[in-house]
């Protein structure tokens, strides 16, 4: 091996030193002809004479070099090619294998560079713009403790206070998405392009060079930038785009520039295809570039102290004024990240795990297969061949093996990326998070393999280097006990790993069930959710209530349409409000209060949420003076046990009074689990409605769309998005989703290789002893003990492999309940149904991956099996 | 060192050169061990002399065994200043040559044994 390296070394070492060892030889040669010529001369020869000589004995002094160059150099080619030759005759001979290895190590190699590229460009990737560690977004967080608003957006008038007085950042820009532009090119309108308005500093400030024309610059007004895509997919790419206008909500901007191709905005999720500046004010959000000497703290502080100035300079009251936060923005904005960060990392451990049995199991084929051409290689070591050269084989052989796989998996990964960017709750795909051919991601798949290779190639490798004439002999049939060792901890390390595959997707998929199935309480299907802002349609309390039956009487006109009832906070999204009363005869903590809704009287029916006892709402409820609710069960259960509800007063003055009792329901969210829970009757005019929910039948795609357009016409400005009830708890629970289907899908692969493993180890076993188990038959051993015989090894290390895998396991689980927990829903990182299904599932296929080698063993002939050697 | 071309024969390119190429090592080996550091010239003028110039051979030739002791770290060479005043590399043996040398002339001894015994056999079954 050490001789085969130092060769291969200084074959290299010639290569790349050609010249000079050329200059280097004709010298010698040179010297050589002169010595040979002075022989001439001294036996007597003439000086034409002896050169003629001399060139005779020497030979001739090209094909001398060239030979010579042969040898230092090219031969190592000469090798690899035959080697590489070799390998693929041998693949092609064994198509199984071949197909085998290169599709799971394709789909190995795959799953991790997907989720490589994903990482990446969700969690590692820094924006295309300068110095991005040093950028961060502005936010401020409003409202008084415990319903405390984050917000990123800023008045035009923060934002320049902001660029006027700050020390702290060197750079500060704006930007804003527009709310479903009207884009017209040529008087054509586009396909709903993404707009943002941007501050005129956003380009040149960020440190974005456009790729075609210029970034705007400050005396700019009215121009626009298009994104890299965009200008493909409308433009054809060509450059007399520039100086063209656009018109957006009917303003024209003239464009004077192409964004680089990987620059997609600064927020991840939302692919700009054009920005525009024209210094209209705009509610912006805001990134800021720290200067290199002040510190993230500092810089919050001055940000603070600008806000509270700037509060005080315009009147507003001290307690109103917003905590500064501040944020790295240097990846990007995203509302992914914080979501997906963990889902992804234990999607990428289970992976790596994947890829790790893919690799056992590649290097247990070929042991297996090693095993089957050990006289054929131990023929050529008796031939002459050196057992580097052996190694070598087999190295390229994995080489190769890792090359075709890494290249399909290259393939597999573009998809996998798509299939996983498809299971997102977004509307569209985001040019940020696909799958491109960066290096990192290039870097990685070609190391992957890599690794792969000298890890799977290594196995057989390291047994062709222990090749001896002794495995001539005629009847070695045993194989070399250290060779049944190594293959029996390979399938033990398969065994092992797949239990750890399989309790993670355990846990994801039990999760997923979990909260498919959980009791909402109230009927999804059939039910819209419409968001509205009446405060941005302008109107303030005393207003709000005839609205609402505007919009009632407009609404349930529309075919299709059953009821509609309004609800003061939007449900299902962790909004609901908190109420506290006293309850007669009950010790209540000062602070302790409960969920609450305010929502009109056709609520229960809409919802579907049955009436346990008493009546729902009335519309002649609401007065001055008497406050009906109605409370869910879990209420009566938990404060008035065993009293009938109805008509209990609750409160300080006795003025509000239960009038019924409603099932349990989910309202906040999925996750959020049903409990005490109050509904109050929504004021008859409420200083605010934030949604309605609509009872309908037939096609949402028929419905909705009438639905906008009615409160459209109410208000241009008061409808925020129409969604069914279905669809928002469905991409509520997409990330489980995504990670159950994912996990799901890599452990049925580590447990398909898993079993072809143990399946190639026990035919193998059954193979190699057909000779001694048919004397056995012959002596009149029971076929039953037979098949235990043959396949105890196997099993032993499968007993191996799973009680380590278990360990293994439970060892993994406990170190990252902390992690994955809340990842989990209904269940415990640790729980013990969980192990014990993936060892009854994992036990159940083995079984089966048995069952053919164990068949094979009774049907053994003993008088073929002793006459066959 | 005889099986050295192995390959080649496996993929069957058989020529007698190959065998001789293997025997050249061995002369050259030989010859190094004996003589200490030489330059090809000199090693060439050895090898002829001491066959009793039963081995001709192409000077040249010597080049490519050189080469390839040097590769395997059985040899190795330096610049120095021939008998003529000309710049020329000299070659001497290692520790791992010697050892190389004296395992391969065993094993040569050893096929000159089995061949001569075989080809004798043949002899008389003719």
């Amino acid at each position: 091996m050490r001789r085969a390296l130092r060769t291969l070394a200084a074959r290299a070492w010639a290569l790349l030193h050609r010249d000079r060892l050329d200059r280097e030889f004709d010298e010698e040669l040179t010297t050589h002809l002169e010595l040979l010529i002075d022989e001439g001369r001294r036996a007597g020869l003439s000086d034409e004479a002896a050169r003629r000589e001399a060139l005779r004995k020497l030979g001739q002094p090209n094909s001398i070099r060239e030979r010579h160059r042969d040898q230092r150099g090219s031969r190592a080619l000469d090798v690899l090619t035959q080697d590489a030759g070799y390998a693929l005759r041998m693949l092609r001979k064994s198509p199984a294998f071949t197909a085998i290895a290169t599709l799971s190590l394709a789909l190995g190699i795959g799953a991790n560079t997907a989720l490589f590229s994903l990482v990446d460009s969700l969690l590692l990737r820094s924006l295309p713009v300068r110095d991005p560690d040093r950028l961060v977004q502005l936010r401020y967080g409003a409202g008084p403790a415990g319903f405390k608003k984050i917000s990123p957006f800023f008045s035009q008038t923060q934002f320049d206070y902001f660029r006027e007085h700050n020390e702290a950042f060197s750079e500060l820009v704006g930007f804003a998405s527009l709310d479903r532009p009207l884009v017209t090119i040529d008087g054509a309108t586009e396909a709903d392009p993404h707009v943002d308005q941007i501050s005129n500093n956003f380009f040149r400030d960020l440190g974005v060079t456009p790729i075609a024309g210029r970034a705007p610059e400050t005396s700019d007004d009215a121009v626009a930038i298009l994104s890299y895509r965009f200008w493909q997919d409308r433009f054809g790419g060509r450059a007399e785009v520039l100086g063209r206008t656009i018109t957006i909500d009917r303003q024209p901007f003239v464009i004077i520039g192409v964004a680089p191709r990987r620059f997609f905005g600064v927020a991840l999720e939302s692919d700009a295809a054009i920005w525009i500046a024209n210094r209209a004010p705009m509610a912006q959000q805001v990134i800021a570039r720290i200067k290199p000497d002040v510190s993230a703290t500092q810089a919050q502080a001055g940000v603070q102290v600008m806000l509270n100035q700037l509060a005080q300079e315009q009147g507003e009251r001290a307690d109103r004024v917003g905590q500064a936060e501040l944020v790295p923005a240097g990846k990007g904005l995203s509302q992914l990240r914080s979501q997906y960060e963990r889902p992804l990392l234990a999607l990428t451990a289970l992976v790596v795990v994947l890829l790790l049995i893919t690799c056992t199991n590649i290097g247990n084929l070929f042991m297996v297969r090693h095993a089957a051409r050990k006289r054929e290689l131990a023929v050529r070591v008796a031939l002459g061949a050196h057992r580097s050269r052996l190694v070598l084989q087999y190295l390229v052989e994995s080489v190769i093996l890792a090359a075709i796989g890494g290249t399909l998996g290259w393939v597999f990964a573009r998809w996998g990326v798509a299939i996983l960017l498809s299971m997102l709750p977004l509307p569209f795909v985001p040019s940020a998070l696909i799958f491109n051919g960066d290096w990192r991601v290039v870097a990685f798949a070609v190391a992957t393999s890599l690794l792969s290779a000298l890890l799977f190639g290594l196995m057989p490798a390291w047994r062709a280097g222990e090749i001896n004439l002794g495995m001539l002999r005629a009847n070695e049939g045993g194989g070399a006990p250290r060779a049944k060792r190594l293959s029996g901890v390979l399938i033990a390390c398969q065994v092992g790993l797949s239990v750890l595959l399989l309790v993670g997707a355990g846990l994801f998929v039990q999760t997923l069930r979990n909260l498919s199935s959980v009791d909402l309480g109230f009927n999804p299907d059939g039910l819209l959710q419409i968001l509205m802002d009446t405060r941005a349609g302008g109107y303030r309390q005393g207003q709000v209530g005839g609205v609402y039956n505007q919009l009632l009487t407009r609404l349930t006109g529309i075919p299709g349409v059953h009821s509609v009832t309004a609800v003061r906070n939007p449900l299902m999204r962790g909004l609901m409000s908190r109420a506290h009363y006293d309850i007669p005869g009950v010790e209540l903590a000062p602070d302790e209060s409960w969920d609450a809704a305010q929502v009109s009287p056709s609520f229960f029916d809409t919802m579907g949420i049955a009436l346990v006892s008493g009546r729902t709402f009335t519309d002649t409820d609401a007065t001055r003076d008497q406050f009906p609710v109605i409370v869910s069960e879990s209420f009566v259960k938990r404060y008035l046990p065993g009293k009938d509800p109805i008509g209990v007063r609750l409160g300080q003055q006795q003025r509000t009074e239960i009038i019924g009792v409603a099932r349990d329901a989910r309202l906040s969210g999925v996750r959020v689990p049903s409990g005490v829970f109050m509904y109050n009757l929504l004021e008859k005019e409420p200083d605010r409605i934030n949604a309605l929910e609509v009872r309908f039948s037939g096609d949402p795609a028929a419905v909705v769309p009438a639905i906008r357009e009615e409160i459209r016409q109410v208000h241009p400005r008061l409808l925020l998005s129409v969604t069914t009830m279905r669809r928002h708890i469905d991409d509520s629970i997409a990330k489980e989703r995504m990670v159950a289907a994912t996990s799901t899908f890599f452990s049925v692969l580590g447990l398909l290789l898993a079993s072809i493993g143990v399946f190639g180890v026990a035919s193998y076993a059954v193979t190699r002893r057909t000779n001694e188990l048919g004397i056995r038959l012959a002596l009149g051993a029971s076929r039953g003990s037979v098949i235990l015989e043959s396949l105890r090894g196997t099993l032993v290390m499968f007993l191996v492999g799973l009680a380590g895998g278990i360990v293994a396991a439970v060892a993994a689980v406990r170190m990252t309940s902390a992690l994955i927990s809340d990842l989990l829903f209904g269940l415990r990182a640790t729980d013990a149904a969980n192990v014990v299904a993936a060892v009854a599932l994992l036990i159940l296929v083995t079984v089966l991956a048995c069952l053919l080698p164990a068949r094979r063993a009774t049907r053994i002939d003993p008088l073929a099996a002793i006459r066959c050697e | 060192m005889l099986m050295w071309n192995f390959h080649r024969s496996v993929a069957g390119v058989h020529s007698k050169l190959d065998i001789l190429q293997g025997t050249l090592d061995l002369m050259v080996l030989r010859t190094l061990a004996t003589l200490g550091a030489l330059h090809g010239y000199g090693i060439a003028r050895r090898i002829e002399h001491v066959s009793g110039d039963h081995v001709i051979l192409n000077q040249g030739t010597i080049y490519t065994s050189l080469v390839r002791l040097e590769q395997r770290g059985w040899i190795r060479s330096k610049w120095g200043v021939s008998e003529n005043n000309r710049r020329a590399r000299f070659y001497s043996i290692t520790r791992t040559g010697e050892k190389q040398l004296v395992a391969e002339t065993e094993n040569w001894e050893r096929l000159a044994a089995v061949m001569g015994r075989v080809l004798a056999d043949e002899g008389q079954t003719r």
